[in-house]
């Protein structure tokens, strides 16, 4: 993953600050709101007004069109400048991502990006559901996304791959994320999990595995409740049985077995990991 | 040839040692454990084994088994190693196949072709990391490529000779080889005859 340099990426930072400031001037997205003084005449405009606004038009399409062809490589490469480029559309009211035709998706190729995120992230988790029952951490995600693109692919970010999850779940994949003790699990098969369910994963994260003591202690509940939810794990294949452990069945959960994925992994990574 | 033999990652994961109630699980389970046992007798060239053996030997019981979360840690050589905290007042760290598992995973691999029982109490086994019908395919396909069709071999020869050193057969033992070639008698593509001072086979 190659950094910039402090000094090019200060310069970066600077020109895109401009460009958005020139894309998004309060006088350029104000007049298509049609500012009141316009309202009070009626649908009458002056012709001059009707000259100022559709030259305000053209600066704000020029503007839009320089940010885009300059900047379009920066989406594809950056994932830094992605999430600052996500930021600044939220700040807008756009959203980027909401179809897949449309100025943003096609002049800066921002929807085929995550587009094609959500199906590298699709064929993972379908290759890996035999041994994790459709549940993944977003680092075991992360890691095998990486793999699949290679030394020469552009870099993505996890915040990348929520995005492009989102988006999946947007259009109804079945896809789910959950938040556990700092990260999430991302549920790719519909799995019926309910908050009994989530609420135990959440639990089981801390140590791959969870016990009823555990769920009893934790969550304050009737040992029924607990066993059902377990039950439904095993069920659904999320869940393995260890009746070996030491006191009482121990349930464990491929998704959440960290050995499973942790053979190589760059001292960066490992940094990052770290608390 | 001692390589070190990479074990699945089901063999560290403590829920392996324990049959599963889930049937689809399961399934899976049991299919892990039969690549799992004809990889390593494969590689440690075990044709054969007794029950007890089996039970003693690492391949069902992982004596390293940790039952804590692993967490990364950058060792003063700068190298990183995934390592577990030590369970605390919890020593038992060990899986263990119960006999009774064993025997299903047995008989699973019986059913597939790969394992035949050499005595009517079950105490002992062959073990054969590939069917004799496939082996007998390696042979024959040799055979003819070798234009040897209505030659004659000893089982020495077919395992142990000059000819067949790059063959993927050779060094087989005998046991699992007369099964091959029971195969391929079978459909009449071979016949096991006796020669000066053993076995010996005609191929056509």
């Amino acid at each position: 993953m190659h950094r910039r340099g402090v000094g090019a990426g200060a310069i970066a930072k600077k020109k895109l600050a401009e460009n958005l400031r020139l894309a998004s001037r309060p006088r350029d997205t104000e007049f298509l709101q049609l500012p009141a003084k316009y309202k009070e005449r009626g649908t009458v405009l002056a012709e001059d007004q009707l000259a100022q606004m559709s030259k305000q038009l053209d600066m704000f399409k020029t503007n839009l069109e320089e940010f885009a062809s300059k900047h379009k490589q920066e989406i594809r490469k950056n994932p830094e400048f992605r999430v600052q480029f996500q930021d600044m559309c939220a700040t807008i009211g756009v959203d980027p991502l909401a179809s897949g035709k449309g100025f943003w998706s096609e002049m800066l190729g921002v929807g085929d990006f995550y587009y094609e995120l959500g199906v590298q992230i699709i064929e993972v988790c379908l290759a890996l559901k035999h041994r994790n029952g459709g549940l993944i951490t977003l680092e075991e995600l992360h890691q095998q996304v990486l793999k699949g693109r290679g030394k020469f692919a552009q870099d993505v970010s996890q915040d990348d791959l929520i995005r492009a999850i989102k988006k999946l779940k947007a259009l109804g994949t079945g896809f789910g994320i959950i938040p556990v003790g700092g990260t999430y699990l991302i549920q790719s098969v519909p799995a019926e999990l309910n908050m009994d369910h989530t609420v135990v994963l959440q639990l089981a994260e801390k140590n791959g595995y969870v016990t009823v003591s555990e769920i009893k202690a934790s969550l304050k509940w009737e040992t029924e409740r607990a066993r059902q939810v377990l039950e439904h794990l095993l069920k659904e294949g999320l869940a393995w049985l260890d009746l070996q452990a030491p006191g009482e069945a121990h349930y464990w959960l491929p998704a959440l077995f960290t050995d499973l994925y942790s053979q190589e992994i760059t001292a960066e990574e490992a940094r990052e990991a770290l608390p | 040839m001692a390589m070190s033999f990479e074990w699945p990652w089901q063999y560290r994961f403590p829920p392996f040692f324990t049959l599963q109630p889930n049937v689809d699980t399961r399934q899976k389970q049991l299919a892990a454990w039969c690549s799992l046992v004809l990889s390593f007798c494969r590689l440690h060239k075990q044709s054969s084994m007794t029950v007890m053996e089996a039970q003693e030997s690492p391949l069902f019981n992982n004596v390293k088994l940790q039952r804590s979360k692993g967490h990364l840690f950058l060792l003063p050589d700068s190298s990183l190693k995934y390592l577990w905290r030590k369970a605390e007042g919890r020593q038992q760290t060990e899986g263990k196949l119960p006999v009774e598992s064993i025997q299903i995973v047995l008989e699973e691999l019986r059913k597939k072709g790969n394992l035949e029982w050499l005595d009517k109490s079950k105490s002992s086994f062959l073990i054969m990391w590939r069917r004799p019908e496939e082996w007998g395919k390696l042979i024959y396909q040799w055979v003819s490529r070798s234009g040897q069709n209505n030659s004659v071999f000893t089982l020495y020869e077919l395992t142990n000779g000059e000819d067949t050193e790059d063959e993927e057969f050779h060094g087989l033992d005998e046991a699992t080889l007369l099964r091959a070639l029971q195969a391929l008698q079978q459909e009449h593509k071979a016949e096991i005859i006796t020669v000066s001072d053993g076995r010996g086979v005609k191929f056509f």
